[in-house]
């Protein structure tokens, strides 16, 4: 027998010839608390989706040990019988159903015949519930009465239930406040001492450091290491998690930048599902004409949401204040937006982006479609002169210009949504993660689009969770943290340990 | 290489038309086989134009709420109201034939945008907004009516429904349309050569005319067999050709695509969304006016029970026409071509004696396969 509850080994998975975890390793004992911490896109999800089975056994390479036998499941449900149970980041409740109907979900307590046992699952969801601290939640009423902290515990309460033994927690704090991440961090201490383990995946240092025995850094899908956290201090993780240079495949060039023409004030912006919690906090910051403005930050940091309410799509309420050429402007849908020379480039392509059945073409002009057209009619072979200019700037690589779009590489769709919000002629443009699921070719062609552009006195904002790339292309870097503003940087000189410890902590200016 | 599968392409989403005309044409020679023939005379085929005409309306303004993702269960209760007072105003108040057609069109379109207010701005689905239309609307006509068939009195109006084109004005048009095709082909060449685009040879555009000639002549000769084209048929005809420009050339047409493929990328690009969906509503009022202008005028008369199940009717062709249920993919010509069969199906089977029941059933399993087709056809393709 094996010290270890779980022992995963030399971890291997592949996506169409790209190695998103290379021999992985990670070890958990029973009833230990490990921080599972990496930059974005290291590979902590995919690990945790190999573990719990989302990707069955087969399709990744490497040994799972559970409990000292090898672990081959091909279902979650049958990682969950073993006892792995994974909470996600977005809760999986149903709102509508009461709290002991979410707890036993799939798993139901029933009498003969087939009907529900009420009173049995009842009075085991009261006993879970007070064994979590919570004797108050009234197990009859639906989830939705509960706020985002319950609805947590309430989601743990469910994977207790189902007698697990290894809780995996991916950044479970990511929608509570502050008092309720409290709660959470006690109630895993609790679990500790009753011998369930955990993996507890986060961006918060604090927290990790607050309830964690071993700390296990992964990066760039290989394992960077595993130690006690007794000892480490929050630079040392750092520096575990950054660990890489930055190599030049960014095509700095040289540009005036003028002096400040946009000014974006007290942005604040509500959580959607919880309206207690500040998804953006106050946030308010300047753009110099021909300026590049990197956004650096978490995943859930808060700054598509801030680039959403500038740009008056923020789904929730907020607030926000825009100063355009020392004029206060009033921006209220992506229309008004786009016609007062803002404009964005969304983080999720196919969900935001692109009309995916739609022409190349079509999608280029989308925006300005109106130009083209006398009385509503489309002069088409204008539109098409300027369609043909577009792709031929851009370098999109088509067979027609009315080919559907989704049959297009992500690299050359990006480049037709950057096509179709250049053409209104913006004088500020929001990038929202521009280069991710693009491959490196077409990565060096945008940032060379993007030295253009400034160069002709456009703005940019770019948003990016890359740091190599925020510190490769901006003049200046705005660092988020939890909805507020953690850091604004001249990137002169400026370190991705700076920014990321400006991330994870305190405020900190260096002298402009 | 890109020029090869660019065709492939272009070849498949015409394939599907192709198929349609097939299966038209395994209907038609099915029921010529089983009338010994009748049902291929120039006198049924008129009948049969005459019969989709009412149905080929709704489904043109159909097709493009369900483009846009939307869907519309009110329009035959809309298309009863909108017959029923246009038979009051002739009956009871003796309008002049052009107020009432006049006043008809515009209390369509009201219908229609009214309903898009609720779609578009107050967010409430379209299901359920048509679903209150439906049940409304008809009782406004009951109410209207008290539930008895008003008669018309204006032969003016009566002949939108009932009257034929002149022999010679049939010629006529039928000539014309072939110029005006001839005369936009041509002009489409000079506009793409002269912004320096690539010219298609000249022989592919010259056989597209060719097929075009050959469909026309053969339309409007046998028509004239008959009586000549029906009045009706023409306004389906000229609302197709509209329609189809209305979807191809203009803007507010390219933006019912992109708001039924990808809502939230057309309105973070800076369309107004909501807009558009509200004057897609109203677009289907208009052809609620006409098909109700119409169904008054072929019965001679208002009923309160005009137009039910239309909108089920018309819903059908647009599907069996190849609109997608996901929204976004359809076109004019397709609904019609579902309409022509819908009504192909009716026509042959009351002939050879079918019992109503029956037809009932074949149409609901026709609709229910079209739409499998769609649903397995899109399922592989990523969306």
């Amino acid at each position: 027998m094996s010290e270890y509850l779980l022992d995963m080994r030399g971890i291997v998975k592949d996506f169409n010839g790209v190695k998103a975890l290379d021999g992985i390793d990670l070890k958990v004992r029973p009833g230990e608390v490990v921080g599972l911490c990496g930059e974005n896109g290291a590979g902590k999800s995919t690990l945790m989706k190999v573990l719990s089975a989302v990707y069955p056994y087969g399709t990744w390479q490497g040994q799972i040990c559970w409990e000292g036998k090898e672990l081959k499941a091909h279902t979650i449900r049958e990682t969950e019988e073993a006892g792995i149970v994974i909470i996600h980041q977005e809760l999986m409740l149903v709102p509508q159903l009461s709290v002991a109907e979410n707890i036993f979900m799939g798993n139901e307590i029933k009498l003969p015949g087939g009907l529900m046992n009420y009173s049995a699952m009842f009075k085991r969801a009261e006993e879970l519930m007070a064994e979590l601290k919570m004797p108050d939640v009234n197990v009859a009423l639906p989830v939705y009465h509960y706020g985002g902290g319950h609805q947590q515990l309430i989601e743990i309460a469910k994977a207790l239930n189902k007698k697990a033994k290894l809780l995996i927690l991916d950044e479970p704090t990511s929608s509570l406040t502050k008092s309720e991440t409290e709660i959470l961090l006690d109630i895993i201490r609790d679990l500790k001492r009753k011998g369930v383990a955990c993996v507890m995946i986060s961006h918060k240092l604090d927290e990790i450091a607050a309830v964690c025995d071993t700390i296990s850094v992964i990066r760039d899908g290989t394992h960077v290491g595993t130690r006690p956290m007794s000892g480490m201090d929050t630079n040392e993780i750092i520096t575990m998690m950054v660990g890489r240079e930055i190599k030049n495949l960014f095509p700095s060039e040289e540009h005036p930048i003028g002096d400040v023409f946009f000014e974006v004030r007290n942005v604040t912006c509500l959580d959607v599902n919880n309206p207690k919690r500040k998804r953006v906090d106050n946030i308010s910051f300047t753009l110099r004409k021909g300026e590049i403005l990197g956004v650096a930050g978490l995943v859930g940091a808060g700054r598509t949401e801030l680039a959403m309410a500038i740009f008056g799509c923020y789904p929730g309420q907020y607030d926000a204040e825009l100063w355009l050429d020392g004029k206060q402007i009033s921006v209220d849908s992506p229309r008004s937006a786009v016609m007062q020379g803002i404009c964005l480039v969304p983080e999720d392509r196919k969900r935001h982006g692109i009309v995916p059945l739609q022409g190349v073409g079509a999608n280029i002009t989308m925006a300005v479609l109106q130009d083209y057209a006398k009385f509503g009619v489309i002069n088409a072979e204008k539109e098409m002169h300027q369609i043909e200019k577009s792709i031929a700037r851009m370098r999109i690589k088509t067979a027609s210009a009315d080919l559907p779009i989704r049959g297009l590489s992500g690299g050359n769709q990006q480049k037709a949504v950057l096509s179709k919000m250049l053409l209104p002629n913006p004088k500020v443009l929001i990038l929202d993660e521009p280069t991710r699921g693009v491959d490196v070719g077409a990565k060096y062609e945008i940032y060379k689009l993007m030295f253009e552009l400034v160069k002709q006195g456009l703005s940019i904002i770019m948003i990016s969770s890359e740091l190599p790339e925020v510190l490769g292309i901006s003049d200046r870097v705005l660092v988020i943290g939890e909805g507020q503003l953690r850091g604004d940087f001249i990137n002169d000189g400026l370190t991705q340990e700076q920014v990321l410890t400006a991330a994870l902590g305190q405020f900190s200016e260096l002298a402009a | 290489m890109a020029i090869g599968t660019q065709n492939l392409k272009r070849f498949f989403s015409q394939y599907k038309i192709l198929a349609l005309l097939f299966a038209i044409a395994v209907i038609w020679l099915f029921f010529g086989q089983l009338t010994d023939g009748a049902f291929l005379t120039p006198r049924n085929f008129s009948n049969l134009l005459r019969q989709m005409a009412i149905t080929g309306m709704l489904a043109s303004g159909m097709v493009f709420i369900i483009i846009s993702g939307e869907i519309d269960l009110s329009v035959g209760a809309s298309l009863g109201l909108l017959g029923g007072i246009a038979a009051i105003m002739d009956y009871t108040y003796h309008f002049p034939v052009s107020v009432t057609i006049v006043t008809v069109i515009v209390l369509g379109i009201g219908i229609g945008l009214f309903n898009g207010y609720w779609v578009a701005y107050l967010r409430v689905p379209s299901f359920i907004v048509s679903l209150a239309g439906f049940l409304a609307f008809r009782g406004v006509l009951l109410g209207l009516t008290k539930g008895t068939t008003v008669p018309l009195e204006s032969p003016a109006l009566v002949m939108i429904g009932q009257a034929y084109l002149p022999t010679l004005l049939g010629n006529l048009l039928g000539l014309g349309l072939f110029a005006l095709m001839a005369v936009l082909t041509f002009k489409t060449r000079a506009g793409r050569a002269q912004h320096g685009l690539a010219v298609p040879p000249l022989w592919q555009d010259a056989i597209k005319l060719v097929v075009i000639g050959a469909v026309i002549v053969g339309f409007v000769y046998t028509l004239n067999l008959y009586e000549g084209i029906p009045v009706p048929v023409l306004v389906t005809l000229i609302i197709l050709g509209i329609f189809s420009f209305l979807a191809k050339q203009t803007v507010f047409g390219r933006r019912i695509y992109s708001v039924g493929s990808n809502l939230e990328a057309t309105r973070l690009s800076g369309v107004n969304v909501r807009m558009v969906k509200m004057l897609v509503f109203g677009l289907m009022g208009l052809m609620c006016a006409f098909a109700g202008l119409t169904t008054t005028a072929r019965l001679a008369a208002g009923s309160p029970s005009a137009g039910t199940l239309g909108e089920l009717d018309a819903i059908a062709s647009c599907f069996i026409g190849g609109a997608s249920s996901r929204g976004g993919v359809g076109t004019v010509y397709g609904a019609l071509i579902g309409a022509l069969i819908m009504a192909s199906l009716d026509n042959g089977m009351s002939m050879i004696g079918v019992e109503s029941f029956w037809q009932m059933i074949v149409k609901g399993a026709i609709l229910l396969l079209a739409v499998w087709i769609d649903v397995i056809s899109g399922a592989g393709s990523e969306r």
